[in-house]
């Protein structure tokens, strides 16, 4: 047995991916992500199994299980539930302490959050009833032209010309896609002003929080690897944004570091 | 006590019914339909009419859509689609205090293709002032003589005055209700509380009041556990009644909901009608010295002295004070616009006192629960 008894894991199941961290006391033990699916016992066994396994672990070392995400009612062995909002905000207190502005982008779910310098949150602001502003948004349109989703934000930063998509509905955005391409329009055009309709969104969901005026921003979720968005939002809103080394585990990270005052 | 509270959920779920059957018991019986908010009820009773209010309902809306435009309230469409699909027909005529655009504009449609044997609209000045006040009581004279018209018969004063009385004992109630919620958190829920006021604007009043007589004098009786959750008001413009599946996700998810603004709520029985003197006059007052409201201006907004003056926002810091409330849930309907703009200066009083606030999107038939689930959640680890 290793962390004597320190040992918390944070799961976060999201509406696309489910996380798992392992956490001890001198950090990051291990994590895992895979698919959520419509099993959500099973993605969450598999998730931490493979943690466990990874650090060598046993469930019994465990001290503490926090569930987050979508789906944290259904994890039978957790020992609380937390929204994914306030563990965010844990895991980016931890990683970056003078964070007072998170912006996190998952696969149905952008979020906006104002935090303390403690790391508790003041203000946060969700995407209301549309998936526009989210990685589904950045998926249907990445399938839809042909492009693997995590190559979309390069081939985004080749365009030449600018055109406009509109921000209101990714169904809809969807439809003009097709289109465009129909127009023969540059994919690479098309895949700016996906990014540039994603980035006008997320702006306004900064501004509904009202941020301290010169707050560096913290990406996290899995489109934070997308480094288009990356840029687009430094543009957008004058302000510098940090991405994580592994941006899609913070939340669980947080989850992890909750349960340690849960036990 | 819960089978009264039962009583009025079913009166709720099955709006009209009570309605239908007391204008069918008895020949030429009346019954008018009342746009929310504010509409004088007291004089259509005094009228021997009975009012009813029209909050359209929870169905999906599939006929009213394509008359109105859809960035129109849910409260609008839905009513305009119950006309549609038949819900209406027992009603004799419509009635409705100009609140806001919206309102004025589907009652004009609704009038035009729809016309019913009565239709009033009763215009109430936006500037609330004693500037104001001769045209305020010229309305009221003309919803009296447009009903003796229609009735065939005369509005005595004594008609009037008796009405008011019967009123004020309904609102003299609830308020007493609420104040015991308010002392004894839990003891009611905040749905229960919405369905006690909503269906007292169903059915006869002097019903309602019969059976909200015997529900004050069971309360004392009824044990309620310690209150382990936070209390909270809850506020926002809805004309409409909020949805009890919502209320209850926000009180089952560690709040205790101990006051509010509704219209099915504190903003309906917060005021009485002064029962003595010339009714018109009490009727003037009663506007006049109406808690405040997004939809008209008192003449301290108009003084100048601060671009950021909210009577509204005093009221609820008031509210909450009163309740020692931990914080102020904020409901904001889709597409009300004359809150979207009092929300604003509400917002920065509620951020310069620091008193922690959830601002909640809300459509019924739309959105997603779990979301709202998972923002009270997260507020609630805030507290």
């Amino acid at each position: 047995m290793r962390g004597d008894g320190m040992i918390t894991a944070g799961i976060d199941v999201g509406s696309t991916t489910t996380k798992a961290v392992l956490l001890g006391k001198d950090g990051i033990y291990s994590y895992s992500v895979q698919a959520t699916g419509i099993d959500i016992p099973e993605a969450t066994e598999q998730v931490l199994g493979e943690s466990l396994a990874q650090a060598n672990l046993s469930f019994e070392d465990i001290a503490g299980i926090v569930s987050t995400g979508y789906g944290r009612i259904s994890i039978p062995f957790s020992s609380q539930t937390i929204t994914e909002i306030t563990c965010n905000a844990a895991g980016v207190h931890h990683l970056f302490p003078n964070a007072t502005l998170v912006v996190d982008i998952g696969g149905q779910d952008s979020k906006a959050i104002k935090m303390d310098k403690k790391g508790r949150v003041r203000q946060f602001a969700m995407n209301d009833k549309c998936a526009a502003g989210t990685g589904k948004f950045l998926e249907v349109a990445a399938q839809t032209l042909r492009v693997d989703v995590e190559e979309l934000g390069k081939t985004s930063l080749e365009s030449k010309n600018k055109i406009t998509i509109s921000n209101t509905c990714t169904v809809f955005a969807q439809s003009e896609i097709v289109s465009l391409i129909a127009r023969k329009t540059e994919k690479e055009d098309i895949a700016a002003a996906l990014h540039e309709s994603i980035g006008s969104r997320i702006y306004g969901l900064i501004n509904s929080v009202y941020p301290e005026p010169k707050a560096e921003i913290v990406l996290t979720g899995g489109v934070a690897r997308n480094i288009a968005i990356v840029k687009l939002l430094e543009r957008m809103t004058g302000r510098m944004v940090m991405v994580p080394e592994n941006p899609q585990i913070v939340t669980a990270l947080g989850a992890a570091i909750l349960a340690r005052k849960v036990n | 006590m819960e089978k009264i509270l039962d009583k009025f959920k079913e009166f709720c779920m099955q709006p009209y019914d009570r309605a239908v059957e007391w204008k069918d018991a008895e020949p030429n019986r009346k019954v008018i339909g009342c746009i929310p908010m504010y509409f004088p009820e007291e004089i259509l009773h005094a009228a021997g009419v009975l009012p009813v209010t029209l909050y359209g309902s929870d169905e999906p809306i599939t006929m009213g859509e394509h008359h109105l435009m859809n960035n129109a309230c849910h409260q609008v469409r839905s009513t305009f689609d119950s006309l549609l699909k038949g819900k209406y027909d027992f009603l004799d005529g419509v009635a409705a205090l100009h609140v806001c655009d919206q309102v004025r504009f589907f009652l004009e449609v609704w009038q035009l293709d729809h016309p019913f044997p009565f239709f009033h609209e009763m215009w109430r000045p936006y500037r609330l002032d004693n500037t104001n006040r001769p045209f305020l009581t010229s309305e009221l004279k003309r919803l009296i003589s447009h009903l003796e018209s229609f009735t065939g018969t005369e509005i005595t004063i004594e008609a009037i005055r008796n009405s008011i009385g019967i009123y004020n004992e309904s609102r003299y109630m609830m308020r007493k209700l609420n104040d015991i919620r308010r002392e004894r958190p839990g003891i009611i829920s905040a749905s229960d509380m919405v369905c006690t006021v909503t269906s007292s604007m169903l059915i006869p009043r002097e019903e309602h009041n019969q059976l909200l007589r015997e529900l004050l004098s069971r309360i004392d009786n009824v044990l309620t556990p310690e209150d382990q959750r936070f209390k909270m008001v809850i506020i926002g413009h809805l004309c409409d009644a909020p949805d009890e599946g919502l209320l209850n996700l926000i009180e089952n998810e560690g709040l205790s909901l101990i006051d509010d603004d509704f219209i099915t709520g504190g903003r309906y029985y917060a005021v009485d009608v002064n029962p003595d003197g010339d009714p018109i006059e009490s009727f003037a007052d009663y506007y006049m010295n109406m808690i405040p409201c997004t939809t008209y201006h008192y003449v301290d907004c108009w003084r100048g002295d601060s671009d950021k003056y909210s009577p509204y926002a005093d009221y609820t810091i008031d509210m909450l004070k009163k309740g020692q409330a931990a914080g102020i849930v904020i409901l904001r309907a889709m597409y009300c616009d004359p809150f979207d703009m009092e929300f604003v200066l509400l917002r920065e009083r509620l951020k310069e006192e620091n008193i922690p606030f959830l601002a909640l999107f809300i459509e019924k038939g739309s959105g997603s629960m779990e979301a709202v689930r998972t923002r009270v959640q997260a507020f609630v680890e805030t507290l």
